[in-house]
């Protein structure tokens, strides 16, 4: 039973880790991709630096709902802060698994989401004028990084009623 | 709270006035001008070619102040782009023309001491890169260019290997051994010059009937000219280019002291390429008039209510026909007149699309659902009051920066409320702050009680406050759209387009509170009784019978007109996903508080004490910068999203043209009119 107890723990902080992992990397590389774009147009014209800027970090928040359900999670199974019950197997899957939604679109979403800034990014470069609508286009994708985020954080603050 | 009334303006007056009219319309700045169609007698010019010609003055000054900032970079403050730009004075104005030429001289001097220091730059970089090549030739006390005698030859070479004097000997009697000229054996003088580890420089000498044959077994042997041949000793040429080296710095150092001195003129330059800003500016404009031989003709719009001020400014100096009638037409342009809570939102708009023809300027609607929505994702009482401290104390302390800036400013002054009022809702002070602080360092246990209920412990109720207000924006939408389709008197329309909406997908609603199963999952505390989800059905069905009835009514074939029906009536599904997209609410407002609250755990983390102070204030300031900025960005991001697509989805096109009128639009400098 001690070993089930303790791979329950190993199984919800691998969750944790997941969500962190699969997310952030998603960020890195599509704020890398934009930030790329962001510094050709900044060759020609460094006045659109603030522009292109908002645009590049718009991939960036993924990492950020990665590292929110991580966290929540280390709370939750008592990691941080301390304090929590031991966690049985069960428990530990569940929360394993409800941090796949948020790792996996993470990671997915902000690669495409950084394919649409980078194309936002060309558009600022061209037409400034038009900035609204490229950041809109990228917003877009998020929507769904957004609605990962919210079924995870509503499993894992759900699981603990189930009891189990 | 409404797009402005324009009229449309026809002005004709004279050729040798026109100068004078132009220079009235461009101060006054109201008139978008148009090209002028006319008809017959009416002709266009081309300025094209006055227009290149002040593109280079200009830009020749441009550069002169690139220069400047170069050489002698001006003091600028922090909030230089706070400042707004210097007043002149006509006064000043006119005498600075009057010096357009003599300041364009300045410009052109400078552009020329640029060139010359990075000409001087180039020479003294070649000269001590000779003097470099020269170095190894420094023993030589004849000249680089000595030939021989009457009777012998010779030669100044590198080899680029390490001899001395016998080896040379040995390899040489070698070489002409190989190569079979024994005669040259004996006959020839190598003279060291100087050797160092991979190179020997020497000066061979032969008779000169063997001259020939020599040089070849020298080629073959592996010697190669000297990189740089003088013509003199080289020490004294080393002597010579260091004199040079040494006048041309001073000749640049001396430059840079002209230079420098110029930068006296920074404020004229700067002057003369705002003033042909606004020469090319007006010399745009007059492409658009239509000309004949002695009038000119000027078409355009401007604000209804800036025509008794322009006619009288006008009439008042030149003969000048103005005439003014009622705007209509594809290509008016778009101005926009709201009260100073909706004002800053103007931009925003901007960024979609102003109001097309005919349609309803929705900057007031979007205004309080704007500052609502943007609070309630930052969610923080005390990043809300932070932006509320700087974007006033800004906007107090530098009254007269550009109009965009002030707008910007002024919106997240009033979102900055907004995020305050919510913050003091759920609870959040930077996030647990407070707790965190209190805990670590005075061991004390403090509760902060939100005002209303804290999303983070109560997630679901807070995602039932999001769908809610999402249905109420969305419905608010709706709204609007029935209200500029009432506007027109389109009553029909509005019946069919909105009021079939509003009984669908409210009724749905209404409906589902009624199902035990939906109160259980949105842990509601409240059903409503069955007649009254029967009723709502009722209403639902008659909706959707309606719409599909008439969304199609654009076609005439009734079949067509079903199936368009049907299809629009499928549009419903995108109102589950509308509703559903306001869960960002939730979302992007936990977001906020939950990093929050791990940088203040990641300070607390170091302990109490002074040591523990230090670090967490450290965390604390660089966590919560960054946890602004973030979500700072997240809200505004959002905020439009939910105002772009659901929201303006509901009613709005845009497609407006935006309203330019003709006026000094100058960089630096602010010309008063009087």
């Amino acid at each position: 039973m001690e070993i089930m107890n303790g791979l329950g723990m190993a199984f919800a902080l691998l969750g944790a880790a997941i969500s962190a992992l699969l997310a952030g990397i998603g960020s890195a590389v599509g704020v890398g991709m934009a930030g790329e774009a962001a510094a050709g147009v900044v060759t020609e014209d460094p006045q659109k630096f603030g522009k292109v800027l908002i645009l590049q970090l718009l991939p960036g928040t993924q990492g950020i709902y990665g590292l929110l359900i991580a966290f929540i999670t280390l709370s939750q199974i008592g990691v941080l802060g301390g304090g929590g019950d031991a966690i049985s197997l069960a428990e530990g899957i569940l929360y394993f698994v409800a941090c796949l939604p948020m790792g996996f679109v993470g990671l997915w979403s902000a690669k495409r989401q950084a394919r649409a800034a980078v194309s936002g990014i060309a558009l600022v470069a061209k037409r400034p004028d038009q900035m609204g609508k490229a950041i809109i286009f990228a917003a877009m994708v998020e929507t769904y990084a957004i609605l990962a985020l919210l079924i995870s954080i509503l499993s894992i603050v759900g699981i603990p009623a189930l009891g189990l | 709270m409404a797009v402005l009334p324009m009229s449309r303006v026809n002005i004709f007056g004279l050729l040798k006035d026109r100068k004078k009219i132009l220079e009235t319309l461009q101060r006054l700045g109201v008139i978008d001008v148009k090209p002028f169609d006319g008809g017959d007698g009416f002709e266009k010019i081309e300025t094209a070619v006055f227009q290149a010609r002040f593109q280079k003055a200009k830009a020749e000054c441009e550069q002169a102040l690139e220069i400047l900032d170069r050489y002698s970079p001006e003091e600028k403050s922090m909030f230089s782009s706070l400042m707004g730009l210097e007043r002149m004075s006509s006064a000043e104005y006119e005498s600075r023309i009057k010096r357009r030429d003599e300041i364009l001289g300045k410009a052109s001097e400078l552009v020329r001491l640029e060139k010359e220091i990075s000409d001087l730059k180039a020479e003294a970089i070649n000269l001590s890169s000779n003097i470099e090549a020269l170095g190894p030739w420094k023993a030589l006390d004849i000249s680089m260019r000595f030939s021989g005698t009457k009777k012998t030859s010779a030669f100044l070479g590198t080899f680029s290997e390490s001899y001395d004097e016998s080896a040379l000997n040995l390899y040489f009697a070698e070489s002409c051994e190989k190569k079979n000229a024994l005669e040259l054996k004996e006959n020839v003088h190598f003279e060291i010059v100087s050797k160092s580890e991979n190179q020997t420089c020497v000066m061979v000498v032969c008779l000169k009937e063997l001259a020939n044959r020599c040089e070849e077994i020298l080629r073959y042997m592996g010697l190669v000219a000297p990189v740089v041949n003088v013509d003199g000793k080289p020490a004294e040429k080393i002597t010579e280019f260091e004199k040079r080296i040494k006048k041309a710095n001073e000749q640049a150092e001396e430059d840079k002291g002209k230079i420098l001195k110029l930068s006296a003129f920074r404020g004229e330059l700067k002057f003369i390429v705002d003033y042909f800003d606004m020469r090319i500016d007006k010399y745009q404009v007059i492409e658009r008039l239509g000309h004949s031989k002695r009038v000119f003709g000027l078409t355009g719009y401007l604000p209804k209510s800036d025509t008794e001020n322009l006619a009288e400014s006008l009439t008042g100096e030149v003969d000048v026909a103005v005439e003014f009638t009622d705007a209509d037409g594809d290509d008016v342009p778009v101005a926009l007149k709201n009260n100073g809570f909706a004002a800053p939102l103007e931009g925003v708009l901007e960024t979609f699309s102003l109001p097309g023809r005919g349609e309803v300027d929705p900057t007031s609607a979007m205004a309080v659902f704007y500052y609502f929505l943007f609070g309630l994702m930052l969610s923080d009482a005390a990043y809300g009051f932070l932006m509320v401290l700087l974007c006033g104390f800004a906007l107090w302390k530098f009254p007269r920066m550009k109009q965009g800036m002030k707008k910007s400013l002024k919106m997240f002054l009033y979102c900055g409320i907004s995020t305050t009022f919510w913050g003091v809702m759920f609870g959040g002070y930077f996030g647990d702050a407070i707790q965190v602080i209190a805990k670590t360092f005075f061991d004390k246990e403090i509760v902060i009680r939100p005002l209303w209920f804290s999303p983070m412990d109560e997630p679901m109720r807070m995602l039932v406050f999001s769908l809610l207000v999402g249905i109420i924006h969305l419905f608010a939408g709706l709204g609007m759209k029935f209200y500029s389709l009432a506007r027109t008197k389109q009553w029909k329309d509005a019946i069919y387009d909105v009021i079939f909406w509003y009984m669908l997908v409210g009724g749905a609603i209404v409906y589902l509170l009624s199902m035990q199963m939906f109160v259980d999952m949105a842990s509601l505390n409240f059903i409503l009784s069955p007649s009254a989800g029967k009723i709502a059905a009722l209403v639902a069905v008659l909706g959707a019978i309606g719409i599909a009835l008439t969304a199609g009514r654009s076609s005439k074939n009734p079949a067509k007109r079903l199936a368009k029906g049907l299809y629009e009536l499928y549009g419903v599904t995108s109102y589950l996903s509308d509703i559903l997209s306001y869960s960002r609410l939730l979302a992007l407002g936990l977001a906020t508080g939950v990093i929050a609250n791990v940088f203040n755990k990641m300070g607390s983390m170091f302990g109490g004490g002074i040591l523990g102070a230090i670090a967490f204030t450290i965390v604390f300031v660089v966590g919560h910068t960054l946890n602004i900025g973030i979500n700072l960005l997240g809200a505004y991001v959002h905020t439009n999203r939910l105002q772009f697509v659901e929201f303006f989805g509901k009613f709005y096109d845009g497609g407006g043209e935006k309203y330019a009128p003709f006026r000094a639009d100058t960089a630096y400098f602010e010309m008063e009119n009087k």
